[in-house]
């Protein structure tokens, strides 16, 4: 991740863009739509958020309150709450769209609003952004809860294709909770 | 003060076919749970893979009571409860690490790793001294390993840890014993709050297979029922333990008998295959010919420990309240598999299972809905129907305990049989 990279105005539009479509999609539970925006190679991962002894080494660095130290798993060694690839993702596309998936019988209503949109590098035409979550969520007869949490994605342009036709290649979700007090985290973050 | 607390002879009938809904809900109960089940069980701690270093620690919970289990540096497993002698607060926050010592926030009170009190700060301003060898953190007083797997108990009288295991070490066996260089927990546990009662995931796990092709139909194909209900046994090696498997067929093909080829991480990852096969060539070997064709599903170690042997995970459900449990899940892979398959192997259990899975979802959901069928006023004559296959469970000459198809609900009977015992045991003073 680079401090000083400066995106176009005409790709940081391009893809907030993206992101506030990418978001409609979710909410209007229009899963078959947001497949589509993954890439077949794509990796999601939600890494677990632990509480890790403080390292008295560290004292006085931003290294030791850093985010990343909480993320133990996120190189894929330990734990992680989620890492999937896109057959995953499918089957929990065509899940939601049976009736007797029961925790979603009724449905989920959703909110996601996303921002701080940054477009922290670019290779060619892929796209390294990283963005601000709220994900508002509540069923019938369920409690509501507010979902917050960074994306880290990477994000193509699809082979030949326009200007906001990208697609998902990799998304890490780093969820802002202390201990997982949610229904699920089995959402499409 | 609420009402005092139903008899446990009104909740639990003598053979257990109806549990009444106070069973799940009565905080009077929930109090003699922590007195007759928490205070005199072995509880599962945590697995040594977990502390291999001296300075090694891992949180744990026994009932409600935070444990630090940790790597003395004797090379010895120390388990003491987390909270200072002087004012109570937690001497270790983070989940687990390596530590030289734990410190008190408040006043700096410093333990060892082993739990032994190391120094006061305030004492040189006072001219008394303290007596620091009878100040250690509360140890638990039994800590007992097999297999690696470390469990503790408050009950200084418990019977030794094998023992309460019985038979149940030889539906394990057929697990552990299968990897030569037996199984390791991979990283943290995931820690996941829910808003049920801590015995229904337990009773999940224990035996009841049954609620897979109705509650899990969205995900779980009909052929996979199928193997079930022609293959599917349950067992009871002791009340209030369980264990369910598939006993494949003798001429089934390999890759439908071998651990690891369920589910979709192996499915989706073929350079996998050849190491599944290989494991499973040896498994009649290890485990001989009965265990080596068992394909397993769910198993259940009273009062809280299970093991998800289909999608290798182990769970412990610990109880927050009558109406809270802080369910635990932790992934499972051979210790000696290369890094890349401990990998794939753990997406069968995060994809399906821990508050991400798609499975649990369904679970979860099921799970808080009948703690709030348990809460609910004027039903109390309408107890929960736990008799179906009565008296069906019998004796088998390849399988220890008694044995049953996995409709017959003798696993959940038996272990509510035992709660009632030691809930009444509790009751009777």
């Amino acid at each position: 991740m680079s401090d000083d990279f400066r995106a176009s105005l005409e790709l940081q539009h391009e893809i907030e863009q993206w992101y506030y479509r990418e978001a409609r999609l979710l909410d209007g539970r229009e899963y078959q739509k947001w497949l589509a925006l993954c890439a077949p190679e794509i990796r999601y991962v939600v890494p677990g958020r632990g509480n890790p002894l403080v390292d008295n080494a560290l004292r006085g660095t931003e290294e030791m309150i850093s985010v990343e130290r909480e993320l133990e798993e996120r190189d894929g060694d330990r734990l992680p709450i989620r890492d999937e690839t896109l057959p995953y993702l499918m089957l929990r596309v065509e899940r939601a769209f049976k009736p007797n998936s029961w925790s979603e019988n009724p449905p989920a209503r959703t909110r996601r609003l996303v921002g701080n949109v940054e477009i922290t590098g670019t290779e060619g035409e892929t796209f390294s952004v990283v963005s601000a979550f709220h994900l508002h969520w509540t069923r019938p007869g369920s409690a509501t809860f507010l979902y917050a949490g960074q994306r880290r994605d990477v994000l193509a342009r699809a082979e030949g294709g326009s200007a906001g036709d990208l697609r998902i290649v990799r998304r890490e979700v780093i969820l802002d909770m202390a201990d997982i007090e949610y229904p699920t985290l089995g959402l499409f973050f | 003060m609420g009402a005092s607390p139903p008899r446990v002879a009104d909740v639990v009938n003598a053979d257990a076919t109806l549990i009444g809904r106070k069973a799940w809900s009565d905080p009077g109960l929930y109090e003699l749970e922590k007195k007759g089940i928490f205070g005199k069980s072995w509880l599962f701690l945590a697995h040594e893979t977990q502390i291999p270093n001296p300075g090694d620690f891992v949180q744990a919970y026994m009932c409600e009571t935070p444990i630090i289990v940790a790597r003395g540096r004797d090379g010895g497993i120390h388990a003491n409860v987390n909270s200072c002698v002087h004012r109570g607060l937690p001497v270790c926050r983070a989940d687990h690490g390596n530590a030289k010592s734990f410190v008190c926030p408040y006043h700096s009170w410093s333990y060892s790793v082993e739990g032994k009190l190391q120094s006061i700060p305030q004492e040189r301003h006072v001219e008394g001294r303290t007596d620091k060898s009878k100040l250690s953190l509360k140890a638990v007083p039994r800590v007992e390993t097999w297999h690696g797997m470390i469990f503790g108990s408050f009950d200084p009288e418990i019977e030794p840890l094998e023992q309460y295991l019985g038979d149940q070490r030889w539906y394990l066996d057929a697990f552990f014993e299968r990897f030569e260089n037996g199984i390791e927990f991979v990283g943290s546990p995931q820690r996941w709050v829910l808003n049920a009662n801590w015995k229904l995931p337990m009773e999940n796990q224990l035996g009841d297979v049954n609620h897979g092709p109705f509650l899990h139909a969205a995900v779980i194909p009909p052929e996979a029922n199928a193997e079930v209900f022609d293959h599917g046994y349950s067992c009871v090696a002791q009340p209030g333990h369980g264990a369910t498997f598939r006993l494949m067929p003798e001429d089934a093909p390999l890759e439908s008998v071998a651990w690891g080829f369920e589910g979709m991480a192996s499915l989706l990852s073929p350079e996998i295959h050849e190491y599944l096969r290989e494991l499973q060539m040896k498994a009649e070997e290890r485990v001989g010919p009965i265990r080596a064709r068992m394909k397993g599903l769910t198993y259940g170690v009273y009062p809280n420990l299970s093991f998800l042997w289909s999608n290798t995970a182990f769970k412990v459900s610990h109880p927050r309240g009558p109406g809270k449990v802080e369910y635990w899940s932790w992934s499972v892979v051979p210790s000696d598999a290369p890094e890349e398959y401990k990998r794939i192997l753990r997406g069968n259990h995060t994809a399906f299972f821990g508050p991400g899975g798609l499975l649990e979802q369904e679970d979860s959901e099921a799970w808080t809905q009948q703690y709030l069928g348990s809460a609910i006023d004027f039903a109390d004559d309408r107890p929960y129907f736990y008799g179906l296959g009565v008296g069906e469970e019998k004796p088998h000459p390849d399988l220890p305990g008694l044995v049953s198809v996995t409709a017959n609900e003798f696993y959940a009977r038996n272990f509510y049989l035992r709660w009632r015992d030691a809930l009444m045991a509790v009751e009777e003073g």
